[in-house]
């Protein structure tokens, strides 16, 4: 049997992407992720930019992960300028994250992935059946876009947090109402780890792999920290980010391909659960226990619970962070230690480690690179699509294979508005 | 009252895809909006997209590839209405602030290599939607802003025509009672760009970049000449007009500047 199977457009991810998998004689032969997304150049944007307008550009290289570019961009500036801002000022920066992780979750369980399982074209589609449900996901992501306005002036594109601190400090009474409403929140996290936990999960793309995330310090789980950890017990310190995986480029594709000595790896919810999630206290840490499993580490389809107990996680944290935060007081904006320097810049976006290098001479940009997550997975998102491909021929379910192959990638949760960003391509 | 819904489409072209995420992000007018309307065609948030006649269509994105230029044509031709929304669409998006200066085809080499020959698509120069298409109405931003959006949104279901805002950030500012920046020697761009945001920059102590656009009135030589006595370098202060210029700021600076050369 020879088919030609052809997404030409993946719906309900964020930018335009789409998969072709050619199959003759029963043999999965050319299987292929496609970013359509127009380039823009991006890094070349910022060469001759003062740290300031950088973070005016980079944060709009994607809308859902615009808090994580800016604070990897921060970060990295920040280091090459020699610059160590006071706690608060941390403390705000991981409460903004843990909205945007928060609210960029909630968006990818319940609005972009769930309707697969149910069978619905939308979130929207699931409303007659699933009404309480739909308005309490809808309430949990209202929520998390709310501590983005708070702490960095907007939804999206926010330009609060800026180099040594932020231009404007929450009041304490905005500070303690998302305190308050947390707790409102959980039980809606909560139930989407039960819904999500009591789906099933196709088993047609199983295989291992390699997972990275960041490790956080002091043997805890969260988002941020300078070394990169590998699921083989490997770490990297991030400034020898290009030690640790190498890029390729492929001619139908607008976005870099990253590999880990060769192979394909992953990086995202799941990749930090089965990398840290031992180290989950909480609610969170009773759902780890509960639901994690062997399956977690060969199915990338996993990655929507991994996000669910996410959620439960953000929404534990948050509490005690405004606790610590509301104590201290106000502070200057700091000022740089030096003009000219280099540093990277990292932390965990939703769909995994992203990675901001500069180097910067007397305050200007002179160069800059900028390595996402999505990158990063493509190359495996392609090798799952070709085995799942593979399986579904072998068991002769044919008929039902777009919708099973677009679940793989939505899994991965894929912002293509970031993964197309730049294309080096280098021909020899 | 048996009213038959307006058919409505919802297209990204390059971006961050931040003005459909907006729309996503609206979430207590979410389910209305996807109820007052029959939305034909969102493939950010469904699979189930049809994409035949529309009523309106609201695009988001600059133009920034050859196939894209005729996907923009061919949805002009489809929809009665066309709206432009988003910095990107309306305006070209930062990654057009060098549009037109000639540095393009050397930036593209520096970033792709000599030869190098995508399968699936050429890459262009970033322009706004209107450098193809006629459009009807423009909801600026980077991204749009709610209630902009959606009192443009319900003006247009409405059969009526969304009003632009006529003033600059400046206004905003001011009913905001925000000190001026400008007058602390602060770059601030309000005086030249389009109102909407709220002053939302200025009220957080930190200056408008210019992401609402530029102002149709806006007098750019005298802000080129407040900013010269305030201290700032001209290549400063035409850099940061260009960040969210795009080629409409070009065009604009490129008529003060010879103004300028021939009165010596």
């Amino acid at each position: 049997m020879d088919k030609k199977i052809k997404i030409d457009a993946l719906a309900r991810v964020e930018g335009h992407g789409g998969i072709t998998v050619e199959i003759k004689d029963n043999k999965v032969e050319n299987v292929r992720v496609e970013i359509y997304e127009g380039p823009r150049l991006i890094e070349t944007l910022v060469i001759g930019k003062t740290p300031e307008e950088d973070l005016n550009i980079v944060p709009r290289i994607c809308a859902i992960c615009t808090i994580s570019h800016r604070y990897a961009a921060i970060r990295g500036l920040e280091k090459a300028l020699g610059i160590d801002p006071p706690e608060k000022v941390k403390l705000l920066r991981e409460l903004m994250h843990l909205g945007e992780m928060l609210e960029s979750h909630s968006l990818h369980v319940f609005v972009l992935a769930l309707p697969d399982f149910l069978g619905y074209s939308s979130v929207i589609a699931m409303i007659d059946k699933y009404k309480d449900d739909v308005v309490k996901a809808l309430q949990l992501k209202k929520y998390a876009n709310k501590i983005m306005r708070v702490v960095s002036g907007r939804m999206i594109h926010g330009e609060n947090p800026i180099v040594g601190g932020f231009g404007r400090f929450p009041t304490k009474e905005e500070l303690l109402e998302i305190k308050e409403e947390a707790k409102k929140m959980l039980p809606i996290a909560e139930r989407g780890v039960e819904i999500m936990a009591s789906l099933d999960y196709p088993d047609y793309a199983e295989a291992n792999t390699v997972f990275m995330c960041l490790n956080p310090p002091n043997g805890e789980f969260g988002f941020v920290g300078d070394s990169l950890l590998f699921s083989t017990g490997e770490e990297y310190d991030v400034e020898k980010y290009k030690e640790a995986f190498s890029e390729r480029v492929v001619s139908y594709s607008f976005a870099k391909r990253s590999r880990y000595k060769g192979q394909p790896f992953s990086v995202g919810a799941l990749a930090r659960i089965n990398n840290i999630g031992d180290r989950l206290k909480g609610k969170a840490g009773a759902y780890y226990r509960k639901y994690h499993d062997d399956k977690w580490l060969v199915n990338p389809i996993y990655n929507n619970l991994a996000q669910a107990i996410e959620m439960v996680y953000c929404l534990e944290e948050i509490p005690k962070l405004i606790d610590k935060i509301v104590k201290m007081p106000d502070c200057e904006i700091v000022k740089p230690e030096r003009l000219t320097g280099t540093g990277t810049g990292s932390v965990e976006a939703p769909r995994g480690t992203l990675l901001h290098h500069y180097e910067i001479k007397d305050y200007k940009i002179t160069k800059s690179d900028i390595i996402t997550p999505t990158a990063m997975n493509l190359d495996d998102i392609e090798r799952y699509i070709r085995i799942a491909a593979e399986k579904l021929v072998e068991r002769k379910e044919i008929e039902s294979m777009n919708l099973q192959l677009e679940m793989i990638a939505r899994a991965y949760d894929p912002c293509i508005s970031c993964s197309a960003h730049l294309v080096k391509v280098i021909r020899k | 009252m048996a009213q038959e819904k307006l058919k409505i489409g919802v297209y990204g072209f390059t971006g961050c895809a931040g003005d459909q995420l907006l729309i996503i992000h609206s979430e207590d007018q979410l389910l209305d909006f996807f109820n007052v309307a029959e939305i034909r065609s969102f493939l950010m948030a469904k699979s189930d997209n049809i994409d035949d006649e529309l009523d309106v269509a609201f695009v988001e994105g600059s133009i920034s590839t050859k196939e894209q230029v005729e996907k923009i044509k061919e949805i002009r031709k489809r929809s009665k209405i066309v709206v432009a929304i988003g910095h990107c669409a309306c305006f070209g998006g930062i990654q057009s602030m060098y549009t037109g200066d000639g540095t393009y085809e050397k930036r593209l080499k520096a970033v792709y290599g000599d030869k190098i020959n995508f399968e699936i698509d050429t890459p262009i120069e970033a322009k706004p939607i209107d450098a193809y298409i006629k459009v009807d109405y423009y909801i600026p931003g980077c991204p749009i802003d709610q209630k902009q959006f959606f009192a443009a949104f319900s003006k247009i279901i409405h059969g009526t025509k969304p009003v632009s805002y006529w003033f600059p950030v400046c206004t905003e500012c001011k009913w905001k009672e925000n000190d001026c920046l400008l007058l602390k020697g602060i770059l601030c761009l309000g005086p030249i760009t389009n109102a909407g945001c709220g002053a939302i920059c200025p009220s957080h102590n930190l200056p408008c970049v210019g992401c609402w656009g530029l102002y149709d009135d806006a007098n750019l030589k005298s802000q080129i000449n407040l900013l010269l006595e305030k201290g700032f370098s001209k290549e400063e202060i035409l850099k940061r007009f260009k960040t969210f210029g795009g080629p409409k700021m070009t065009e604009r600076l490129k008529e003060v500047l010879e103004e300028e050369e021939k009165n010596g």
